[in-house]
């Protein structure tokens, strides 16, 4: 006990760590959604195909495969690239990902995936009707998005994006593989160097689930508001 | 085409500041201690951490420390995350396929453990192993099955010490203490961690030379760098040469442990 006491505000930078990490790539996933569910819905053949084989490739490779990949196999990729082009004077070239930056882009390039599909079934579930009308009354392009799809798209979409966010805050475990020192990581640290993983991993497991019920309430609070104005839902 | 390349990589390399080797890297695992650990301020320290920045001074180089999961430690290094690593770090045939190694700068030993009374006439026996044969004659020496020490006991001592054999290191210890046998063999941490420092381990000691013979306790650890880099390998066992012989490694050994953890 008195070592969780020790490790407390490290395990705290952890936790605050994740947080952060979750939520830049929560970010990525709600932008590469959107595109991906666009590009479905009324993209091109081109548009359609890449599309497809993102939610594809992604939501069929490991998630711990993708991170390695993107972490350790990109810049080798890229840095024996640009020194076989650049000659001697690019001999030593390095290319560098800071750890934050490569796990929150490989974890929103993957929950991307699984929110493009979210999106795709929401804005499926917006009725033509309500398209139609607008573009009578004289809307078009981003303010028929902006004022009649997206509003209603997003009712339905809440619940699914909820789910993206809680797997992707217990993904966010896997990237201390990459020297992120994120709640997993601090607590592997922790139970090491004091010989007490029970402690430790006890403490970190109450962190997931305090993330996880915040989570919970503040979904239910937006579902909330998403429907206001509607029958009241569960 | 060649210009566009070069607008492109410099712009690159200046959000990537490191561009060229000014500074070192080195790796280490933060999870083994005492050999490498995180303290409670996030700080790293350990026998590897003290080493690494000791090689460092002797080599005249400037070094940063990271702190590295011990799954994508080689992965990592390969990649040109960082140069070397520093992790106490077993050379092991598979591994060295992939990476370089430095010399041996630590080889965690196998010792005797025995009382202070025998453990004087081992002393006074001469050096090396043959003052353990000479000592240990006509005694009875404790074995664990599968522990590496087995097999090199009972190969280097032969017929002139009884065995008995034992279930686990504990049992062993138990019966040291009971004087049912004068000496057993096992890893030195272990023995100094669940024995020596404790109450029960009052009135004994490691003894004799450390076991290490590769063929029966393997090679021991090294500093893994990238295959390509025989210029810092070059320069780090230069250094490593360079604290083993000014006494600084000795001084790093003794905040650690009670034994040379350099093996022989």
């Amino acid at each position: 006990m008195t070592s969780l006491i020790q490790y407390g505000p490290l395990l705290l930078q952890g936790f605050a760590m994740t947080l952060l990490v979750s939520l830049a790539a929560f970010g990525v996933a709600i932008v590469l959604g959107l595109l991906g569910a666009w590009a479905k819905i009324s993209g091109g053949r081109i548009a359609r195909s890449i599309a497809g084989t993102y939610t594809v490739v992604i939501r069929g490779v490991p998630e711990l495969v993708l991170i390695l990949l993107i972490y350790y196999g990109l810049p080798s990729v890229v840095q024996n690239g640009v020194r076989y082009l650049g000659g001697e004077a690019f001999a030593r070239f390095r290319l560098d990902f800071d750890p934050f930056t490569a796990g929150a882009l490989t974890l929103g390039l993957i929950y991307g995936a699984f929110a493009t599909e979210v999106f795709r079934g929401a804005l499926q579930s917006v009725p033509r009707g309500q398209i139609e009308a607008g573009r009578a009354y004289g809307f078009h392009g981003w303010r028929l998005a902006r004022q009649i799809v997206l509003p209603q798209m997003l009712r339905f979409a809440i619940s699914g994006l909820g789910n993206v966010w809680l797997v992707l805050v217990k993904a966010t475990a896997l990237i201390s593989a990459i020297q992120l020192t994120e709640l997993m990581r601090t607590a592997e640290l922790g139970a090491a160097n004091t010989r007490e993983p029970f402690t430790f991993y006890l403490a970190a497991a109450a962190m997931y689930l305090a993330i996880t019920i915040a989570s919970l309430l503040a979904l239910r609070a937006a579902e909330r508001w998403a429907f206001r104005g509607e029958r009241a839902v569960a | 085409m060649k210009r566009i390349f070069t607008a492109v990589v410099t712009t690159l390399a200046l959000t990537a500041p490191a561009f060229g080797q000014d500074v070192v890297r080195v790796a280490t695992e933060g999870a083994y201690p005492p050999f490498n650990y995180v303290d409670a301020n996030g700080e790293l320290g350990g026998f590897d951490v003290d080493i690494a920045k000791a090689l460092c001074a002797a080599a005249d180089l400037t070094c940063e420390l990271v702190a590295q999961d011990w799954d994508g430690i080689i992965p990592g290094l390969l990649a040109e995350r960082y140069d070397m690593i520093v992790a106490s770090m077993t050379m092991t045939e598979e591994r060295a396929q992939v990476v370089d190694f430095s010399d041996k700068y630590a080889q965690v030993p196998q010792h005797f453990v025995m009382s202070d009374a025998l453990g004087a006439s081992v002393d006074a026996s001469g050096d090396g192993i043959d003052a353990l044969k000479t000592a240990l004659n006509g005694k009875v020496i404790g074995l664990v099955a599968a522990t590496a020490a087995e097999p090199y006991v009972r190969d280097t001592f032969g017929n002139s010490v009884t065995y008995r054999s034992y279930q686990k290191m504990e049992d062993a210890l138990q019966d040291l203490v009971a004087g049912r046998i004068d000496a057993y063999a096992d890893g030195a941490i272990p023995i100094t961690e669940s024995f020596l420092s404790t109450p029960d381990g009052n009135g004994f000691r490691l003894a004799g030379a450390a076991l290490s013979d590769p063929s029966y306790f393997g090679l021991g650890n090294g500093i893994a760098f990238r295959q390509a880099d025989d210029a810092l390998r070059e320069k780090i066992n230069a250094a490593l040469a360079q604290i083993i012989a000014d006494g600084t490694y000795a001084k790093i050994n003794d905040q650690y442990f009670t034994f040379n953890v350099y093996g022989e």
